[in-house]
């Protein structure tokens, strides 16, 4: 795929466009003279486009490149190739100095709130330090706007003097999200928001999360294993394995008519809250592993588990194309 | 009489009650859940049945009887022996469970030596059979590899076949699939109905997971606190779930088989907001329900084969 999303019209509206970024990692041999003995493709041509004020949930399982596209999208990991861009700001092009400026539009929440959160720094430093780094306010406005942030990821003003080992797992992602809320970001980046907390918090922090959408017009790129947990939080999902898109459409379509066999699979394996429901569905077990990124397999990559696969799947690599309106997929078939 | 009776157990760290009373049964060849969240006591009920917790720190009394003997008062020696042949363990964490400077061949064939007396060829032969069962492929060319070699669902697998390497009565498998991939718990899960299915092992189950809970599971206990809040069969759970919070956590939970963009209703504060079982209980500082009445007193356990401890729950329904 290439430049013609942007113009298809639907990205009228777009806050963020991915245009085909691939993150290639070499691997190097060598002690004294290091050489470059192939790559490991952790994204390997992306594309995606999310529009102001909504959520786009990127879904996989472990190795598939989610977290890496999440941060190259941030330029935490830097780009192999292609764009990625912000509003009209094409965030791959910019130099370091106005790079770190920018980053004040699009923040992360990460997947572990305590590892993330400087264990020797009370709740005000914490809040306060994006603010400082961006040369944002006085002291006392950078308090202020701390109050207010608490009060709006319903923690209380209270908390300001504490540490984060003083917080319960689910108040600490409430901080972490606080954190990013700070500088009042266009986007922000969720990499695993919930999947480090019990049940009955998840709900909160995923609601909470919904909230302050409203509540700060944000626009969200959600990354997580959980199907469920995308398909709440998202509108749009992107469904990835070894490094590329398989399928994207809206999140009531992808769960009601999935068109890829790898998202049927997905599907298929998360076990529901439901004895009938379990013992009724229809479960398509994949065999084997997830294979090496470094090496994936010829034509389309998901053809080595896939139940459904033929000649052609090794031959030939599938487009991505759109199977029906806003329903993309990368698949030979239509499953 | 069932294979596993667990009576008033309790597990003490010191000051801190981890384990407060737990009471519950798994027959032969039954597959029975323990559910709940961080911190409810599930992983200790199951270290003290296995007698794995340390005997230093931590205090434990009631009766755990399998086959009519109670493991907690069993000589360290008696109780060596029979783990691995008749109750045995799977842990969450396949990669630290796993000795990483031996062979897998070797972990196994220690066991087969241990409780079945195999050595040599027999030991090898009966342990590639063991990974072959398990779904492993090239078994032969696996026993000769290190853990790190293997990815995580394999190290699961290794993990079950060396728990059901002497065909234990009663296996207790500790979160098997939390650290995995859907695709692949989806995979582990298999095996483990259909060891119980052919071999006729009895499962105690312990996951934070009630999806998991719905597809394996004949009976549940669901844990709060170091107390079973309620135990029934599996139908008759999600079908009538009675303790505000088995009803809480079934909300909680984002469903694919649900109508979407549903606000989710969690359960407001979190385990820390807590009260003494003698005083109350437990659950009634997050409750919705709650009402003086439940804070006069430790509630019982109420019902006939559907069991909860709630003493609201009559006048709700």
């Amino acid at each position: 795929m290439s430049v013609d999303t942007v113009t298809e019209g639907e990205t009228e509206t777009a806050l963020l466009t991915v245009d085909d970024v691939k993150v290639h990692f070499p691997i190097r041999r060598g002690i004294v003279v290091e050489r470059t003995v192939g790559h490991v493709r952790a994204v390997d041509g992306v594309s995606l486009s999310i529009d102001a004020g909504k959520t786009y949930g990127l879904v996989g399982e472990s190795g598939c490149g989610k977290t890496t596209l999440g941060r190259a999208v941030l330029r935490l990991e830097e780009p192999t190739a292609g764009t990625v861009t912000l509003g009209d700001t094409e965030v791959t092009g910019l130099r370091p100095e106005r790079l770190r400026r920018f980053r004040s539009k699009m923040q992360m929440v990460f997947q572990d709130p305590l590892g993330s959160l400087n264990p020797r720094h009370n709740v005000e430093m914490l809040l306060a330090e994006p603010l400082k780094v961006h040369g944002v306010g006085s002291k006392t406005e950078r308090r202020d706007l701390a109050r207010e942030t608490l009060e709006a990821v319903g923690l209380p003003v209270s908390v300001l003097e504490r540490y984060p080992h003083e917080f319960s797992g689910g108040q600490r992602q409430r901080l972490g999200i606080a954190r990013a809320l700070m500088l009042r970001p266009d986007l922000i980046v969720c990499d695993e928001p919930v999947s480090a907390l019990d049940v009955s918090i998840q709900a909160q922090v995923m609601n909470l999360l919904d909230e302050l959408q409203d509540e700060f017009g944000l626009t969200y790129l959600v990354i997580a294993h959980d199907l469920a947990v995308v398909r709440h939080l998202s509108d749009r999902v992107g469904v990835m394995y070894l490094g590329k898109l398989v399928e994207e459409a809206d999140s009531e379509t992808i769960y009601e008519h999935p068109r890829h066999p790898y998202t049927k699979a997905l599907l298929s394996a998360v076990p529901q809250p439901d004895p009938e429901v379990e013992a009724s569905r229809e479960r398509i077990i994949l065999t084997g592993d997830l294979p090496s990124p470094a090496n994936p397999p010829s034509g389309c990559r998901f053809r080595t588990r896939c139940p459904w696969a033929q000649d052609v799947c090794a031959e030939k690599e599938p487009e991505w194309r759109e199977a029906a309106s806003g329903h993309k997929v990368a698949c030979h078939f239509d499953l | 009489m069932a294979l596993l009776e667990v009576e008033d157990l309790r597990v003490a760290f010191g000051g801190t009650t981890a384990v407060d009373g737990v009471d519950f049964q798994v027959d032969q060849g039954q597959v029975v859940g323990l559910v709940g969240e961080s911190g409810c006591g599930k992983s200790v009920t199951s270290l003290a049945i296995m007698g794995l917790l340390p005997r230093r720190g931590a205090t434990v009394s009631g009766r755990a009887r399998f086959d009519g003997v109670d493991l907690l008062t069993l000589p360290r020696s008696d109780m060596r022996r029979r783990r691995g042949s008749d109750l045995a363990m799977v842990f969450q964490d396949p990669l630290s469970s796993l000795n990483p400077v031996v062979k897998i061949g070797t972990q196994i064939t220690e066991v087969l030596e241990r409780h079945r007396g195999l050595r040599g060829e027999a030991a090898t032969k009966e342990a590639e059979h063991l990974l072959d069962r398990v779904g492993i492929p090239d078994p032969r060319r696996r026993l000769g590899e290190y853990p790190h070699q293997l990815s995580g669902g394999m190290r699961q697998r290794v993990l079950i076949a060396i728990a059901v390497a002497c065909a234990p009565r009663l296996l207790i498998a500790d979160e098997p699939t939390t650290a995995l991939d859907v695709t692949i718990q989806a995979q582990i899960l298999e095996l483990l109905k259909d060891l119980v299915d052919a071999e006729g092992t009895a499962l105690l189950m312990i996951t934070h997971d009630l999806g998991v809970v719905a597809g394996l599971c004949d009976e549940v206990n669901v844990l709060y606190s170091g107390r079973v809040v309620e135990s029934a069969t599996a139908p008759d759970l999600f079908a009538l779930p009675t303790h505000p919070y088995t009803v809480g956590l079934l909300n909680s939970i984002p469903r694919l088989d649900l109508p979407i963009h549903e606000p989710l209703k969690p359960i407001r504060g979190s385990i820390a907001d807590v009260i003494r079982w003698q005083d109350g209980c437990a659950f009634a500082p997050r409750c919705d329900r709650v009402t003086e009445k439940c804070v006069e007193g430790e509630p019982p356990l109420i019902g006939a084969s559907h069991f909860h401890r709630c003493v609201m729950a009559e006048e709700v329904a």
